[in-house]
């Protein structure tokens, strides 16, 4: 299978200007795109923490809420689903579809766990007795860090649910008998946004939730 | 960490003890991060930085294996640190354009005028003006109906009022926020200078009365203060 493998790996690279696939290129300007993207919104989080610390007087804790046992938890679920990635786009450029397919599969049901502990996080927030977290209030006080909070993380979210459907396309397509290492190069651009969506979320982890921690 | 190869199986193969490797690698730095959170035995400052480091080799890694960055062509990691530079300099912008600055709203100097009282209730340390003489009061208690009367302490007779030299005068201030304000002269001849670091940093109103051994001109004061890294200046309205 060596030789056969090896051509395939060689032959879905069509030869461009840039001597990259022209998918590939368009993946890493859009995923640079989305850092900005990212970079704001983080940036509008930390920027209202900061001058909104306080909330009907009192110094805003939100640690009362935050539930780090299960951030944390979904956090390394997040960078398992990143190992199964890897590997799925290992095995595709082998050729080997069987291993490509679980591997597939061991994402989507790592990302879909991810999705799971966020909306079972936002509506503990939501519905917490007398810490209610809303869009616009905390404890029934007016307040941004809802705003912030949601805007951010539910960002984050819906590009994990974009990465999931996306990845459930490949699985489902893997059982029409079509999948082949010509496609390598599409399932590496979804493990590129799959990555992508796991760095984002490394630094989210830390900045709005641990930080809360360190002071 | 594996590099190229002559047989790309063997080279995708190799790869996923790399992938393992550094899966196992994150794994443990995310512990790191959440041990030293429940530890709680060290500063503020110290957690941040740990936790900085920790998501920069963590972003870093993602990045050069998972990303195959470290096997592509440099293309596609200039591409990535091109928006990933934009936005860093975009968070380090917006962070600082968005620190508050304080406002001045109010800032006046003004000699003492109020004369004495008959019947008036005075604490110690209140300054009155007296036929074109200037008095603090030495002890608390209510005016009779003669200045500079005296009062009666058991056996002890304690004198209500103490000449002063010069000229007090009232420095009175309003600011939307701040951590230091510092009053100073901008002459030499006023000899003043104070700093205070109010705890309560939202819309501080103050005042204090210096004692001036010459006559104070009414604009050779400021007031500075100081909200994280702005200074703002105001001058005597």
């Amino acid at each position: 299978m060596s030789e056969a493998s090896a051509h395939a790996l060689e032959h879905h690279e069509p030869l461009t200007s840039t001597g990259i696939h022209n998918k590939k290129v368009l993946m890493w300007a859009f995923l640079g795109s989305d850092c900005m993207f990212f970079g704001t919104l983080i940036s509008t989080h930390l920027i209202y923490r900061k001058i909104s610390a306080t909330v009907g007087g009192n110094f805003l804790d939100i640690r009362d809420i935050f539930d780090i046992e299960l951030t944390s938890f979904s956090t390394f679920i997040l960078l398992a689903s990143s190992l199964f990635m890897a590997l799925a786009v290992s095995a595709i450029h082998k050729g080997n579809l069987n291993s490509t397919r679980w591997m597939l599969f061991g994402t989507i049901i790592f990302g879909a766990i991810f999705l799971a502990c966020q909306v079972y996080e936002f509506t503990h927030f939501v519905h917490a007795p007398g810490n209610e977290l809303t869009l616009s209030s905390y404890r029934g006080e007016p307040h941004v860090f809802g705003s912030t909070f949601y805007v951010l993380t539910g960002t984050h979210g819906t590009h994990v649910a974009i990465g999931v459907f996306w990845l459930i396309g490949w699985f489902v397509y893997s059982f029409t008998g079509k999948m082949s290492t010509a496609d390598a190069m599409d399932i590496e651009c979804c493990g590129l946004y799959w990555h992508f969506v796991d760095i984002v979320w490394i630094l989210i982890f830390p900045v709005v939730y641990l930080m809360e921690y360190a002071f | 960490m594996s590099g190229h190869s002559d047989d790309p199986v063997a080279e995708e193969s190799n790869r996923f003890f790399t992938f393992f490797n550094l899966s196992m690698l994150l794994v443990a730095i995310t512990g790191v991060e959440i041990v030293i959170i429940y530890v709680r035995a060290f500063e503020g400052s110290i957690i941040m930085g740990v936790l900085c480091v920790c998501s920069v080799i963590k972003f870093i890694g993602v990045m050069t294996w998972f990303m195959h960055l470290r096997w592509d062509k440099i293309l596609n990691t200039i591409l990535f640190l091109m928006g990933l530079v934009i936005a860093a300099f975009t968070f380090f912008a917006v962070i600082y354009m968005a620190d508050d600055p304080p406002v001045v709203e109010k800032f006046a100097i003004s000699p003492i005028e109020e004369g004495w009282k008959a019947d008036y209730d005075y604490t110690k340390g209140d300054f009155i003006k007296e036929k074109d003489s200037f008095y603090v009061a030495n002890i608390t208690h209510k005016s009779s109906q003669v200045f500079d009367s005296n009062t009666t302490k058991g056996d002890e007779k304690l004198s209500n009022w103490k000449l002063v030299q010069g000229i007090p005068h009232q420095f009175s201030w309003k600011v939307s926020t701040g951590d230091l304000i510092e009053i100073s002269s901008l002459k030499p001849e006023n000899p003043f200078f104070h700093q205070y670091h109010p705890t309560d940093t939202d819309n501080i109103e103050g005042s204090k009365i210096s004692l001036l051994t010459q006559n104070a001109s009414s604009e050779g004061f400021r007031i500075k203060v100081r909200s994280d890294a702005f200074w703002v200046d105001g001058l005597n309205q």
